[in-house]
């Protein structure tokens, strides 16, 4: 029995044992290959509605669904999450009971949440919309009470994962503002650490003139290093320091925690992967895809999405040695909503730099499209549609 | 003094800035970045964001398309 074991059921650890069990579910069904998926969680959600949640009051519970209803026929869960892996001993060892679990192979999708521990203060003075639905809810909260003053969003640290959230944040919480004619009475200032208010620069042509239009001020190189919640301020590495009343930043991220100091991820434990076909480094055996990876492109579902395809396709193929090799193009589509039923799309490869997409009501409606088959893609019923949308960023043949 | 070397080698922009804001996070003045690169916007970029955060930029090199920036981290409080 080939044992295939997938750490994480989110959105990467879903849509790859989902085609793992479509292309190998004769294997499966003699017994000669059993996919496992370990994570203690027993509910998912849909983590772009976070910002649904925090400024449109869309409730949480929208957001979720049982875990069971999302896994693909043939398809086991272990709800319990890794403690430790052993890649050379080809082995795994869940938190709960400290239980061994071998494999033959294995794939990390395990994301990556929040760090506070980086930035004083900042747990205690912010409200984000990355750790969960509930905690997303609570700026709505917030939003709903504000009646003059300043908000503060954008980013607090790197890496985070979906670029242009905290831009997409400034733009929703205007259209919020404006639409219960609250404006007037509150600022909102945009930091981050970039040079420019959109770190690729045909994107920031699109979106540095709606900043100045909808008055949403922007400070650049904001490195921020503290909070202060007693006084309000934020003061960044040089010194500098802006002053909020309400605080909804982008906290950098972090990977799981038994990643950090393994052999095969870089030092804060962000899994070292070879870009095009997502084997961890030394191990053929071994992948890591999604947000956890250290790969350079965005943290988003887009990405954990591709590479899941390609790393299913590949392994399927090692298994029934038929088909032939995919490979990553590094393909990149996140959407940035601008406010008032518009949007536009970071969307770059490898070897295509970013493209300079106007804002338009027929891409906001695409990210509506998207948030509707959400659920139904991570069983790979829609690979029609991503096959013909991403077409040759779909996958490639070969390595360059 | 510390000296970080940075391997943005193979990303395209926003990467090697990215990586360049991560290791200036460690940094403390006094400390050297050298960040390498193939994206040629790392020179501009690195132009730039030295000047705005008042960082010094030492030195740029080119060899082969691939770039080495250095970096003498001085604008921290
Ligand atoms: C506000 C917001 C907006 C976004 N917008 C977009 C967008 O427009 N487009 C886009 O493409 N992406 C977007 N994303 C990003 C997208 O949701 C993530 O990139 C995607 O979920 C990554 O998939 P993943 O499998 O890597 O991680 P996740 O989906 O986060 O799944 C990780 C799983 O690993 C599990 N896990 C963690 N540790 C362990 C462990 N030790 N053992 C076992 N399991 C573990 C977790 O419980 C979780 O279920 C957005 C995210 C946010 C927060």
């Amino acid at each position: 029995m080939i044992k295939i074991a997938m750490i994480g059921g989110g959105a990467g650890g879903l849509i790859t044992t989902s085609k793992l069990s479509a292309e190998l579910s004769e294997e499966i069904k003699q017994e000669k290959v059993s996919i496992t998926i370990f994570d203690r969680k027993e509910t998912q959600e849909f983590q772009p509605g976070y910002l649904e949640t925090a400024f449109r009051g869309t409730k949480p519970e929208k957001l979720k669904r049982p875990v069971d209803k999302l896994i693909s026929k043939g398809v086991k869960i272990v709800h319990a999450n890794c403690a430790s892996i052993d890649l050379d001993n080809h082995q795994i060892i869940t938190e709960k009971n400290q239980e061994k679990h071998d494999f033959d192979y294995v794939i990390v999708s395990t994301g990556c949440s929040p760090d506070y521990s980086q930035i004083p203060g900042l747990r205690e003075a912010n409200m984000d919309f990355y750790t969960d639905a509930e905690v997303s809810s609570r700026i709505f909260s917030t939003l709903q009470t504000i009646k003059s003053g300043r908000i503060v969003v954008g980013i607090a640290g790197l890496p985070y994962k979906c670029p242009p959230s905290p831009n997409e944040a400034a733009f929703m919480a205007d259209e919020y503002l404006r639409r219960h004619d609250m404006r007037k009475n509150v600022d909102i200032t945009f930091i981050t650490p970039y040079t420019r208010i959109y770190t690729a620069e045909p994107i920031n042509e699109v979106i540095e003139p709606l900043y100045s239009e909808r008055d949403i001020e922007s400070r650049t190189v904001f490195n921020t290093d503290s909070v202060d919640p007693a006084k309000k301020v934020i003061t960044s590495l040089e010194g500098d320091t802006v002053k909020y009343d309400y605080l909804f930043l982008t906290p950098p991220h972090k990977p799981a925690a038994f990643l950090k100091g393994t052999d095969f991820a870089d030092d804060e434990g962000w899994v070292k992967v070879d870009k095009r076909d997502l084997h961890i480094t030394d191990h053929d055996y071994a992948f890591a895809i999604g947000d956890t990876n250290n790969i350079p492109t965005s943290k988003a579902g887009v990405e954990a999405h591709l590479e899941g395809i390609v790393v299913a396709n590949n392994l399927a193929m090692n298994v029934t040695g038929e088909g032939t090799k995919h490979f990553f193009t590094g393909r990149t589509q996140c959407s940035m909503e601008t406010g008032f039923h518009h949007a536009t799309f970071v969307v770059g490869t490898y070897d295509r730099p970013v493209e300079k997409i106007k804002p338009t009501v027929t891409n906001y409606a695409e990210k509506k499209v998207m948030e509707e088959i959400y659920w139904a893609s991570l069983h790979g019923h829609y690979e029609w549609l991503f096959k013909y949308h991403f077409k040759r960023d779909y996958f490639a043949e070969s390595p360059s | 003094m510390t000296i970080y070397n940075v391997d943005s080698k193979g990303t395209a922009c926003p990467g090697p800035i990215t990586d360049l804001i991560r290791a200036y996070r460690k940094a403390s003045n006094g400390d050297i970045i050298i960040l390498q690169a193939t994206d040629p916007g790392v020179v501009p970029d690195s132009k730039a964001w030295c000047g705005m955060t008042k960082n010094e930029l030492v030195d740029t090199k080119e060899n082969n398309g691939e770039y080495e920036v250095t970096i003498k981290v001085t604008a921290k409080k």
